[in-house]
């Protein structure tokens, strides 16, 4: 069991959550997708796992390295 | 000539093999090679491996062709002799160096013997390997890649204490470590721990790598940083592959393993000339140069405010398994990869519409020039493979400077003379959108249908351009959005070809076909035009 923190890699904000606390994710799944530059970037799930815990909130401003969730294999 | 008496009573018998050569002088050779294989002896190989580090020796055997190294100033070193000059040990000069073979290529191949002083400079005439080193003269005259394997960290104070003075900075000049860089492929892969004279070496290459976790690169180490500015840090932290490759791009790869630093320095190399006056090798291709791939008729989502994977276009467009990217994880809102079209090696730059929609920023912008350079000094065709909004935006981007190192790469696109092509897939704005084309050549422009472009976006274009009727309309909002509509039905890429703005506007499936048939094209312009790169200007 190991804890997997995942990152923004963009600044800009939280557009949807689409997994919630709890929820199973595939490596490559789509957990959240945020708004920057006029694009929605997806935060895709880097490992297989359990979604642990949600950082953020929907139109919540996200800085680059934010952590964003945390994800248990 | 040496005495038969000199010669101490162990090295009787000593030759190429067990037995002697009967000849005292052919013996001595393979008696002082011996003491240079045991570098800098047996604890400090043992405390070399227990760092997880190969010996250079090692690096160079498991990096090179089997057998192919013809080692070059292997009895360098400092000689201990007894009162009657007989020769008692000589601890070898701490950088091994000499030709070898990759693939089958020659190459000129070095690195510092950490084991031996920690590869700090020895007092000889003539330095063997770093700036300066015979090494270099080597790759230089024979004209063949130059690799080197850094490990050490440069100068040390006691230096002046044997030499009775300081050197000064820049009499072993950087002259030919520069000079190379327009001639031949110069490597350099960071080892261990590199600081000064080695890290500054290692910087100037076309490709650099480092191992995670065993070493670090940086200008000066944590003793100095502790002295001169109060701050605690481990070298890790420091100079580790987080700081110098992910964050800061000093180095462009970063491997798990030595053995993959090999395996990289090998392939960089096979997409190489031999030096700028060759052409590139081509290699069989078991993949159909008219191989067209339905998966890119709808690989770009309809919606354009969603992304795709670039890398996964990339793969169907390009020989099977011939991507190789550098700097795959700083400024990632642009890919540099080396790949290859029909077996010819091309160097492809795509905007990645993940990171910032593909934007470039300004660690887009130092990574696209440095690619655009490597590909133009040894004549590998470009390929764009175009996504770019423009350049970044933001109070961040303009602290980095982004307007001006995207500006210079636009300046270095504009001095481009190998044979470029510009492939728009989605967005091409502005001035970023500059900096994917290259007038110099052909300047041939193809799309996909999907493809849009113009000085900038008609999202934030028309809220600026129109400013005062949308706030005197009764719905602002709404009158904003009519007049977003009624641009774009302008913004149709056809409209464009029509005018023959773009040169066609090409089936996705088809990309690989049509882009094959430009670079086999290309390879008799680039033929008649090899040789060293022309300089001019000052970059801004």
């Amino acid at each position: 069991m190991a804890t997997i923190s995942v990152k923004s890699e963009v600044t800009g904000s939280v557009w949807k959550v689409e997994k919630a606390v709890g929820d199973q994710v595939a490596k490559g799944e789509t957990i959240m997708i945020l708004e920057s530059m006029k694009m929605e970037i997806p935060v895709d799930a880097p490992e297989a796992g359990t979604l642990k815990e949600l950082k953020v909130a929907p139109e919540e401003p996200v800085e680059e390295e934010q952590e964003l969730c945390l994800i248990e294999t | 000539m040496l005495d038969r008496d000199l010669i101490p009573r162990e090295m009787e018998g000593a030759g190429s093999g067990d037995s002697g050569s009967g000849d005292a002088n052919i013996d001595e050779i393979h008696h002082r090679r011996r003491m240079a294989e045991k570098m800098g002896g047996e604890e400090a190989v043992q405390r070399q491996h227990d760092a997880g580090r190969l010996t250079v020796r090692e690096r160079i055997a498991k990096l090179t062709d089997q057998k192919s190294f013809r080692e070059v100033g292997t009895l360098a070193g400092s000689g201990e002799y007894d009162e009657s000059h007989r020769l008692l040990n000589v601890k070898p000069a701490p950088y091994v160096a000499g030709l070898a073979r990759i693939d089958g290529r020659p190459v000129a191949i070095g690195g510092e013997d950490f084991t031996v002083r920690g590869g700090t400079s020895f007092g000889a005439l003539r330095r063997k390997g770093g700036q300066g080193g015979f090494i270099e003269d080597l790759a230089h005259h024979y004209r063949i890649p130059l690799v080197n394997l850094v490990d050490g960290a440069g100068g040390t104070v006691t230096s002046a204490k044997r030499r009775g003075y300081v050197v000064f900075p820049g009499v072993d000049g950087f002259e030919r470590s520069v000079e190379l860089l327009g001639e031949v492929p110069v490597v350099s892969a960071v080892m261990g721990t590199a600081a000064g004279g080695p890290a500054g070496r290692a910087i100037l290459s076309h490709f650099s790598l480092m191992v995670r976790g065993t070493s670090q690169i940086f200008a000066a180490g944590p003793p100095v940083v502790k002295r001169s500015l109060g701050q605690d840090i481990d070298k890790e932290e420091l100079g580790g592959a987080r700081v110098a490759v992910d964050k800061a791009g000093t180095i462009h790869n970063a491997v798990d393993t030595e053995e993959e630093a090999f395996e990289q320095i090998r392939r960089f190399l096979s997409y190489m000339p031999q030096n700028v006056w060759d052409l590139p090798p081509v290699t069989d291709t078991s993949d159909p140069v008219d191989r067209c791939e339905d998966a890119l008729a709808s690989i770009v989502p309809e919606k354009r405010t969603q992304p795709y994977d670039m890398k996964t276009l990339l793969g169907h467009v390009v020989d099977a398994e011939s991507i190789f990217e550098l700097q795959p994880t700083h400024g990632k809102a642009v890919i540099t990869a080396l790949a290859r079209l029909g077996g010819r090696p091309v160097g492809v730059i795509a905007n990645n519409p993940k990171v910032y929609g593909g934007a470039m920023d300004a660690d887009a912008a130092r990574k696209q020039i440095h690619f655009m350079e490597l590909c133009d000094t040894f004549h590998i065709p470009l390929i764009f493979f175009v996504d770019v909004p423009g350049f970044m935006v933001g109070l961040k981007a303009e602290e980095e400077a982004t307007l001006r190192e995207g500006m210079r790469a636009v300046y270095v696109a504009g001095q481009l003379s190998v044979p470029t092509i510009t492939l728009v897939i989605r967005k091409c704005y502005g001035m970023a959108g500059m900096a994917t084309c290259n007038k110099n050549d052909i300047d041939l422009k193809l799309a996909w249908p999907t493809g849009e472009w113009g000085s900038l976006p008609v999202e934030g274009g028309v809220a600026a351009a129109f400013r005062r009727e949308i706030a005197s309309a009764p719905d602002p909002k709404t009158r904003e959005k009519e007049l977003e509509a009624e641009l774009r039905a302008y913004a149709s890429p056809f409209r464009t070809a029509e005018a023959f703005a773009v040169e066609e506007i090409i089936d996705p499936r088809e990309t690989r076909p049509v882009l094959c048939e430009f670079i086999a094209l290309a390879e008799g312009r680039v033929s008649a035009d090899l040789g060293p790169r022309r300089k001019a200007g000052v970059s801004p």
